[in-house]
C-alpha cells in the first residue's frame, strides 16, 4: 500500500503505517460527488456489520472546502476512519493511488497488497469469513 | 504523381477550410453532460489539459463548470472542446467562449440576435447541435427555424449568442 499520512476533521494525523495486520479498505471520494455519498451509504452500514479488528475502511476526502467535507461526514453519519487530502483529482494520494473517477476504492490484505480495485460488499464480506 | 497531387489538393483545402472556424479565444467554458458526475471523473480535464492551445483548467464544483483558459493568441476551434468532452465520454452541456471581437467578424461565426459588439473582447456561446443540451436545442430549433443555416446543422459554421 501507499504510505501517506493525512489529517482528520480532529486535525490530527493518521498514517497509513497504523493499519498493521489487518485488511484496509481505502475509499476516495468528495462531498460535492453524488455518487460518492450514495456510496457513503453503503460504507456506513459495512461498517457497523464487519469486526473492525478485521478491517479498517479509510475515507479519503479530496474536497478542498474542509468545512463542506465535515459537514457531510455529519450528515452521512460516518464513523469510520476519515481524513482529507484537498485538491481534488490533484491531490497527492489521487495521483498516488491513480485515481481517474470518485468514487474510487482500494482493498489492501493483512500484508498491505492490493487485492482488488472497487470490491463489491459479497467480495468483502467473503473475505473477512474466511 | 498526378494523383498524389489532387490528395495534396484535397488535403490544403481541407485545412484551409477547417482554420476558417479558428477564432482567437482567451477563455472556454463549457459545462458538461452524460450518465454520471462530470465533475466525478478527471477524463474530461485530461482531455482538456492535454491539448496544446490549453495554458490551464479550473473547475467550478458549485456550477459544474470547467474554465479553460488558453494560451495567448491562441487561435482554437470551439469545435477542439467538443472533441475533448466527447473523447472522454460526455456531452457540451454549454459553451461560453471569450475572443477577441475582430475574429469572430466572418461568415462562419452566425450572430443570432444581430447585436453590435463594442468592445474588443466578445464573450458568446454557441448554440449549434451537440454545444447545448438535446432539450434547448430543440427550443432553439423552433426559435430560429427562421434561420436556414441554423436548421442545416453545418458542421464548419457556429451559430452564436453575444452575452456581452
Amino acid at each position: 500500500m501507499p504510505t501517506f499520512t493525512l489529517k482528520n476533521a480532529n486535525n490530527e494525523e493518521i498514517s497509513s503505517t497504523s493499519f498493521k495486520n489487518k485488511y484496509v479498505l481505502i475509499d476516495f471520494w468528495a462531498s460535492w460527488c453524488a455518487p460518492c455519498r450514495k456510496g457513503n451509504k453503503e460504507l456506513v452500514k459495512l461498517h457497523k456489520e464487519i469486526e473492525v479488528s478485521k478491517i479498517e475502511i479509510v475515507g479519503i476526502s479530496v474536497d478542498t472546502d474542509i468545512e463542506k467535507w465535515k459537514k457531510a461526514i455529519e450528515k452521512d453519519s460516518i464513523k469510520f476512519t476519515q481524513v482529507n487530502d484537498p485538491n481534488g483529482f490533484d491531490a497527492k494520494t489521487a495521483i498516488l493511488f491513480g485515481v481517474e473517477e470518485l468514487p474510487s476504492q482500494f482493498l489492501f490484505d493483512t500484508k498491505g497488497i492490493l487485492i482488488a480495485i472497487n470490491p463489491t460488499k459479497t467480495e468483502i464480506n467473503n473475505l473477512l469469513k474466511k | 504523381m498526378k494523383k498524389a497531387y489532387n490528395y495534396l489538393t484535397i488535403l490544403v483545402f481541407a485545412l484551409f477550410s477547417l482554420s476558417n472556424t479558428y477564432a482567437q479565444i482567451s477563455k472556454a467554458e463549457i459545462r458538461a453532460t452524460g450518465l454520471t458526475c462530470s465533475m466525478c471523473s478527471n477524463a474530461i480535464n485530461k482531455q482538456l489539459k492535454a491539448l496544446p492551445e490549453v495554458a490551464n483548467v479550473a473547475t467550478d464544483l458549485n456550477t459544474n463548470t470547467f474554465t479553460v483558459i488558453l494560451n495567448e493568441n491562441t487561435t482554437i476551434s470551439p469545435a477542439t472542446f467538443k472533441q475533448s468532452v466527447e473523447k472522454a465520454g460526455f456531452f457540451i452541456g454549454s459553451l461560453v467562449l471569450t475572443s477577441k471581437t475582430t475574429s469572430i467578424k466572418n461568415e462562419k461565426f452566425i450572430v443570432v440576435d444581430a447585436k453590435t459588439i463594442a468592445s474588443e473582447e466578445v464573450t458568446f456561446q454557441v448554440l449549434d447541435k451537440g454545444y447545448v443540451t438535446d432539450k434547448e436545442y430543440k427550443k432553439l430549433s423552433k426559435s430560429l427555424k427562421k434561420l436556414e443555416t441554423y436548421l442545416a446543422n453545418n458542421e464548419d459554421d457556429f451559430h452564436i449568442k453575444i452575452l456581452n
